[in-house]
């Protein structure tokens, strides 16, 4: 399994920074688990586009997949992101999740998700933001309310003063349309 | 992954050609829907036929909906061309057990042939609580987009019309009381006809006394 540390990475990964060589942390075939000392924050790892792996990932830093991955990809407390010749295949948990290869399973951020313009994603979004670029395909379920701890009531992402305010229905006002009705209530 | 190749695909032009670009038009059908939907409350689950639009994804989560991308038509650019669309196909855009409170179909059903708008207007039907609302724009037009048009939900209630190609294609010209005849269980609940020739509609589910008292 070859990991490596990326030191050339495009603008649009989140929280881009350089990262200084060292050997790579890996456990053998499919599971990688980076436990013992703290990582910097802006410190990530890159699967490069010609590795396969198959199993679950698990660790201690930001990861970018430019390969692919058949299996979860667990990273709650760091940055995934998915780059344009990456695929994965099974569930990612991050703290802020781009994707912008293509994803067949479900996404749970805790901060953000991110579908860049190449992206793909068939599954469902879990995340309090959602960005959806324009020219992204996506096909599943967007949930973005949040649980506050200790209590089952879903709230909005969002404070109400925020919340858009639809407009008036259209029946009294003038505008563009020709004609408009209601239709009577059957019995 | 098929499904990520194969929503690359266009299907082939048919007719004349102008020029594509983005619309804006008032949308009394979209403001009669978001004053409902905030009458009822936030928790709303929204079946969005239309592909994933950013802004409204964004818009829709703010109401405190839940939102689910059928993508109907990108999922039909997989099938093979001219074949007819089977249950199976129209199953796969809703999810199992999923029970919605409003349907956005956008101007999808003109690009459905009648059998097909039955099998999808029965799934509709299953899949939505009684009161449920559909939206839909229905072109009056004789010609129609060569693909169905990308709406992006503006302020005031405004929708724009981002045409994928400036080519065009016959339309069906659906007459309302087809309309209701496909989707069994829903009756019109409001109707708004623009000049420029689409006419919005919103639909509205009976309960299921009322629609067993009509069968």
């Amino acid at each position: 399994m070859v990991w490596k540390k990326s030191d050339d990475q495009p603008n649009s990964y989140p929280e881009p920074a350089p990262a200084a060589p060292r050997p790579m942390s890996s456990t053998p075939t499919t599971t990688s688990s980076t436990q013992p000392e703290p990582r910097r924050s802006s410190e990530r790892a890159t699967i490069g586009a010609s590795i396969i792996i198959k199993g679950d990932l698990s660790g201690g830093e930001d990861l970018v997949i430019e390969g692919r991955v058949d299996g979860k990809v667990d990273l709650k407390q760091h940055n995934v992101t998915v780059g344009p010749s990456g695929r994965v295949k099974a569930d990612i948990f991050g703290k802020v999740i781009t994707i912008e290869g293509e994803v067949d399973g479900n996404v749970f951020a805790q901060e953000q998700a991110i579908l860049r313009q190449a992206g793909a994603i068939r599954g469902n979004i879990t995340a309090p933001r959602v960005v959806l670029e324009d020219g992204s395909r996506f096909k599943g379920s967007i949930d973005m309310e949040i649980r506050e701890a200790g209590s089952s009531k879903h709230e909005s992402s969002r404070p109400e003063r925020e919340r858009p305010q639809p407009v008036e229905a259209g029946r009294s006002q003038a505008g563009e349309p020709a004609g408009a009705s209601r239709a009577a209530q059957a019995g | 992954m098929s499904w990520f190749l194969r929503s690359r695909k266009e299907t082939a032009p048919v007719a004349t050609q102008v020029e594509p670009g983005p619309d804006v038009h008032r949308s009394l059908g979209l403001n009669a829907l978001l004053e409902s939907m905030r009458r009822k409350g936030q928790g709303l689950r929204i079946l969005d036929l239309g592909p994933a639009v950013g802004s409204n994804v964004e818009f829709l989560s703010q109401l405190g909906c839940k939102l689910h991308i059928g993508d109907l038509y990108a999922s039909r650019s997989t099938a093979v061309e001219g074949e007819e669309l089977g249950q199976e196909f129209f199953e796969q855009l809703f999810p199992n057990d999923a029970r919605f409170d409003v349907v956005l179909a956008w101007d999808l059903f003109n690009y459905l042939q009648r059998k097909e708008m039955v099998r999808l207007g029965s799934l509709i039907r299953r899949h939505c609580r009684p009161g449920a609302l559909v939206f839909a724009l229905m072109s009056i037009q004789k010609q129609i987009p060569a693909q169905p048009i990308r709406f992006r939900m503006l302020e005031g209630g405004q929708l724009a019309y981002e045409r994928r190609s400036g080519l065009e294609r016959p339309g069906p010209r659906y007459a309302p009381a087809e309309i209701t005849n496909f989707l069994k269980g829903f009756q019109v609940d409001r109707s708004f006809l623009l000049r420029h020739g689409i006419q919005e509609y919103l639909l509205i589910r009976e309960d299921e006394e009322e629609e067993t008292r009509v069968m």
